[in-house]
Parts: structure tokens; C-alpha cells; sequence
């Protein structure tokens, strides 16, 4: 996790991993708008995605090697033969378990409730989720163009502009 | 991958609310149908409702709040039967009354339009998890 091609990219794997999980809590929340007793949940995405950065030293807005309190370099391994600090027990380097966030799953304030206990508004689902979803178009977006502009810097624009 | 548990959850939305919505239809063909199983009037029925965790496979973290649905049972109806006033029906008991099914036209009605919402709002859902995905497919 300490290659430069993943700092640039490690964002848009952790938000379209987080925005795909919001869209599945939305669709459960849709699905059981009719269950007794159902409280709508939602992902709080800001909280969650600041746990997924912060797990990962590797992520974009950090240099690939930056340091750490103790002072310790993350090192940068490129090459088969080099010994990834995770080896070592070095820091920055265990690879971010892709475990998704459970707590930063919560319970939605809900206006009215019906008389069986439910608190999903579907108005109010669908519109969360279609914004989720452009957001998830959008994070797929940026990724695709920097997919790109590392094609085009490895290979000269006719590679790129082919992706 | 979160997003394809979407399919597994509006899927399982979709199925309950089509099971939801054949209770309705039942109720409304049977709506007169004073003579049932065991020699009673028809009595209307309801699907009762439950959420049911989905996991992805050894992913058990996925779980947390990924619901899907699922039909607990079948309740009937415990209203009482309407009695209608046909003494030369062959049905009828001493005092010329039928007993006939309890079903209740308007909570019918109710129920369709409540079910055909959800299963709109599903089957959305499930086309906008179909799009991120073949969208996902071309980064």
C-alpha cells in the first residue's frame, strides 16, 4: 500500500467502497419500508471516510512516505526484492483491512413514525439514494480521469486518450 | 463488493412485496366466497413482515445495517364475519342471515397501493445499483 500509484488512487477505492455501501444501507432501508418495528439507518459517509483514510497513511493528501509520530518512514516498496515494512512491523504499511465501518452506521431522526414502529420515509430514501448514487457516478468519474492522466503520463497522450 | 448486495436486498424487497401483493389479490377474488375451507366463509389475510440481515459471503462486517426482507407468515384475519340477510340463500342460518367473508375493500385498496409503491421503490433501487455497477465496470 505504499506505492505512489496507490496514493493517488487509495481515495477513490475507499469512497467508492463507502458510497456502495451507503447505496446498499439506502436500498435495506427501502426494502423494509412496510416491516414492523424497521428503524431506517444511514451511513454517516464523512465519519466513515475519515476512519478509512486515517487507516490508510498511504491515501491521497499524504505523501506516499510520510512520517509518522515516531518518527518512522513508511518505505516505499517498488521492486520484488525490497522488504515491505509490514514485514517488519513498521507503520503505514499494514494493508487497510477492508472491513466496512459498522459504527458509523446510525440510526436515522426520523419526522413521524408509523404506528407499527416503522421510521422509513420513502420520499426521503429515494432522494438520499439517488444523491448517493450520482456521488458514486462521480467518484467513478474521477477515478476513470486519473486513471487516464497516469496512462497518459506512462505512455504519451495516445495511450491515454485511448482508456 | 457492497454494491452488489443491493441486488440481494431490493430482490428480496421485491419478492415480499409480490407475496404481499397476491394476499390482495386472493382477498379481493374471494371477497365473496362465503363458503372456504372447513365450510366457513373465507377469512382475509395479511403477510406479516421481517428484516433479515445480509451477509456477502464470509464478509460478515458487510452486515451492519444491509437488511433485506422477508415474509414471516400469513395472519388471518380476525374481524368478524358480515352477516348479510338472504333467507333464500342455501347458506343461510336460521334467522335468514349469511355469514360472509371479512374482507374489507378499502383496507385492500390500501394495501395495493402501499405494496405497488414498494415494489416501485425497490425495482428502482435495484436499476440504480445495476447502473453504478456497468458504470463501476468502465473506470
Amino acid at each position: 500500500m505504499t506505492s505512489p500509484l496507490d496514493a493517488g488512487l487509495g481515495l477513490y477505492r475507499h469512497a467508492l467502497a463507502l458510497r456502495g455501501y451507503r447505496q446498499a444501507i439506502l436500498t435495506a432501508d427501502i426494502a423494509n419500508a412496510s416491516t414492523p418495528g424497521f428503524k431506517a439507518v444511514d451511513l454517516n459517509f464523512s465519519q466513515a471516510m475519515n476512519r478509512a483514510m486515517g487507516s490508510d497513511t498511504s491515501g491521497a493528501g499524504m505523501p506516499a512516505a510520510v512520517g509518522t509520530d515516531t518518527g518512522v518512514k513508511a518505505l516505499l516498496v517498488n521492486d520484488a526484492r525490497h522488504i515491505s515494512a509490514s514485514d517488519l512491523g513498521g507503520p503505514g504499511t499494514a494493508s487497510a483491512p477492508d472491513e466496512l465501518p459498522r459504527d458509523a452506521v446510525q440510526y436515522q431522526v426520523s419526522a413521524q413514525s408509523t404506528i407499527d414502529g416503522n421510521t422509513v420515509d420513502l420520499d426521503q430514501e429515494k432522494v438520499t439514494a439517488a444523491g448517493n448514487a450520482v456521488d458514486y457516478a462521480a467518484t467513478a468519474t474521477f477515478a476513470t480521469q486519473t486513471i487516464k492522466l497516469l496512462l497518459t503520463a506512462m505512455g504519451g497522450a495516445a495511450q491515454g486518450g485511448g482508456a | 463488493m457492497s454494491l452488489l448486495g443491493v441486488f440481494g436486498i431490493s430482490g428480496s424487497g421485491m419478492a415480499a412485496e409480490a407475496q404481499r401483493l397476491s394476499t390482495v389479490a386472493s382477498n379481493i377474488a374471494n371477497a365473496n366466497s362465503s363458503v372456504s375451507t372447513g365450510g366457513q366463509p373465507y377469512r382475509a389475510r395479511e403477510v406479516v413482515f421481517r428484516s433479515v440481515p445480509v451477509t456477502e459471503g464470509d464478509n460478515t462486517a458487510a452486515s451492519a445495517g444491509m437488511a433485506g426482507v422477508e415474509v414471516a407468515g400469513v395472519v388471518e384475519s380476525a374481524t368478524p364475519f358480515r352477516s348479510v340477510y338472504d333467507p333464500g340463500s342455501g347458506f343461510a342460518d336460521a334467522q335468514g342471515y349469511v355469514q360472509m367473508p371479512n374482507v374489507s375493500p378499502v383496507d385492500e385498496m390500501v394495501n395495493m397501493i402501499s405494496s405497488q409503491q414498494n415494489y416501485q421503490a425497490d425495482l428502482d433501487a435495484f436499476n440504480v445499483a445495476k447502473s453504478l455497477a456497468l458504470r463501476t465496470l468502465s473506470i
